[in-house]
């Protein structure tokens, strides 16, 4: 089963803090938003697996895209 | 003479410049990123280009971009607005290069005060006091250790080159060594990736002091005129929030004292343009020096109300090579002005919120009284990618006190619809008793529990 990290406020993509492959916790930090300058952690909703990253640096993200796939342990 | 001016920015700050060349018949150009295509300057102005998707990366920090519009338009002269490139050196150099005007200091000089510890050393030689503490950068934790030994504790770790209130640490204990340098190794990555500088250098932390700042123009044949100063203490996250001129707190000693400091360091600097000479003053009185900023600032309306000065006119003038048509003695301050910022952002958690205007009506302003910055309209989407600011509402009064009651009259009777501002916060705060009494301090926010 596979479930997706998305975007939760609008913003811009200022990094992603996650590799594919990689084994993530709940709350785990996997990507950084800026909205008007400020900077918001978007947490893992539970443990996984990073199986692909959907956004890059400066990408506009808008309240429910998709920004990390995952898939269950 | 300059002719057209190519304004690198965007929001309100664009419309201010327009209205001044409009004033001086200068034309104007202006660009705009995808999320400003509706922006309201784009009529206003005689050109406008757009350059591009809306990460500021890709726009308005883009200087190739920029520089093309330059050359597309013709124009010769380019004003570069606060934020963004304004402070760009190498932005600075590829304009001069075009053949156009940059409307700031030379880029030489944007490129020595862009390292605080070049700015504490002038400043230091000039007589000109700064807080205690190194004036080049140190190498480890065992060089803070022994600074922070001999000046006493709290001292703040500082990025020579930070700024926008990034890279700033306080170390306030000596008890944990690996904690320090766990700062000390995070402070320098983030140096090195966001100022490509991971210089670190330390001074003494000035406790609960006030942000008092010194608006200057200087001109090419060396005259220094200073328009009052601002206090600037009323801030969050060292980002201004309510800004004054003249400080209820500056004596006219005490001017007197900021001036020849500003004097002093715009001498020895060489400076030309418009300016700000940013003091600290401590609990005991004593002022510091902190920083210069190379730029027109946010605040810069509030001088211009007690001073009757247009600071973007002299800026376009001094850039011209024009001297400043008048001397300190004919500079008066007249009565009394506050700006209060209105961010798009949750009033109590001060969390942004980008949305779109529904409705916006605007206070009365024909009384003269009362000056609005802004750059937006009914239906006017803010989005996430740029500051949070939308607008700036100033006001002038006889005294203190009828300045207060001009702004919290006209904060009331301007109405939005659709966003959460912090129109209510400012009101909050212009009726707090420690505001009004003037003894404040820069954490005012925290103590009164804004924040």
């Amino acid at each position: 089963m596979g479930f997706n990290l998305e975007a939760h406020m609008p913003g811009l993509v200022a990094r992603v803090t996650c590799e594919v492959g990689q084994e993530v916790e709940e709350n785990q930090e996997l990507v950084v938003l800026n909205c008007m300058k400020t900077e918001i952690s978007c947490l893992s909703p539970k443990p996984g697996r990073v199986k692909e990253i959907m956004v890059a640096e400066w990408d506009e993200m808008d309240v429910g895209i998709p920004m990390i796939k995952l898939e269950e342990l | 003479m300059i002719k057209k001016i190519l304004i690198a920015n965007r929001g309100e700050i664009v419309s201010r410049v327009i209205r001044t060349c409009k004033k001086m018949d200068i034309r104007t150009v202006v660009v705009y990123s995808d999320a400003d295509m509706d922006a309201t300057y784009i009529s206003e102005a005689d050109e406008a280009y757009h350059i591009g998707p809306s990460a500021p990366i890709k726009s308005y920090l883009n200087k190739d971009v920029i520089i093309d519009v330059i050359k597309k338009s013709g124009a010769d002269a380019v004003h570069p607005g606060y934020g963004f490139l304004s402070e760009s050196a190498d932005f600075a150099k590829e304009v001069a290069k075009t053949g156009a005007i940059w409307i700031g200091p030379e880029p030489e000089f944007l490129e020595d005060i862009e390292s605080k510890c070049y700015c504490r050393q002038i400043a230091e030689k000039n007589g000109v006091p700064i807080t205690p503490g190194t004036t080049a950068p140190v190498s480890n934790v065992e060089e803070v250790y022994a600074v922070a030994s001999e000046i006493g504790l709290p001292v703040l770790l500082k990025l020579d080159k930070g700024g926008g209130g990034k890279g700033i640490e306080k170390i306030s204990s000596f008890e944990s060594e690996e904690l320090t340098e766990s700062i000390f190794l995070n402070m320098k990555k983030i140096g090195e990736m966001a100022f490509a500088s991971g210089d670190i250098y330390v001074e003494k932390a000035v406790l609960n002091p006030r942000h008092i700042e010194v608006q200057f123009i200087s001109d090419k044949t060396g005259n220094v005129v200073c328009l009052g100063e601002r206090d600037c203490s009323i801030q969050r996250r060292y980002q201004k929030m309510i800004e004054e001129s003249p400080s209820p707190i500056v004596t006219e000693k005490d001017r007197e004292k900021l001036y020849d400091y500003t004097r002093k360091l715009v001498r020895a600097m060489k400076y030309t343009g418009a300016g700000t000479v940013e003091m600290l003053r401590a609990g005991n009185g004593e002022y510091y020096f902190m920083e210069i900023n190379a730029r027109l600032q946010v605040e810069h309306p509030v001088s211009e109300f007690v001073t009757g000065i247009d600071i973007v006119e002299q800026q376009i003038r001094i850039a011209d090579g024009l001297p400043i048509p008048f001397t300190q003695e004919d500079i008066s301050i007249k009565g009394h002005a506050i700006e209060c910022r209105v961010n798009a952002e949750d009033p109590v958690s001060f969390t942004p919120m980008p949305g779109s205007i529904t409705r916006v009506s605007f206070p009365d302003t024909s009384g003269g009284n009362i000056r609005i910055e802004h750059a937006i309209c009914d239906g006017y989407k803010i989005t996430p990618y740029y500051d949070s600011m939308i607008f700036k509402l100033i006001a002038w009064g006889s005294d203190r006190n009828d300045c207060v009651e001009n702004m919290k009259t006209a904060l009331n009777q301007f109405e939005i619809e659709g966003v959460a501002t912090t129109v209510a916060t400012d009101l909050k705060i212009l009726e707090n008793e420690h505001f009004l009494s003037g003894k404040f301090s820069t954490s005012f926010l925290k103590d009164e529990n804004f924040i």
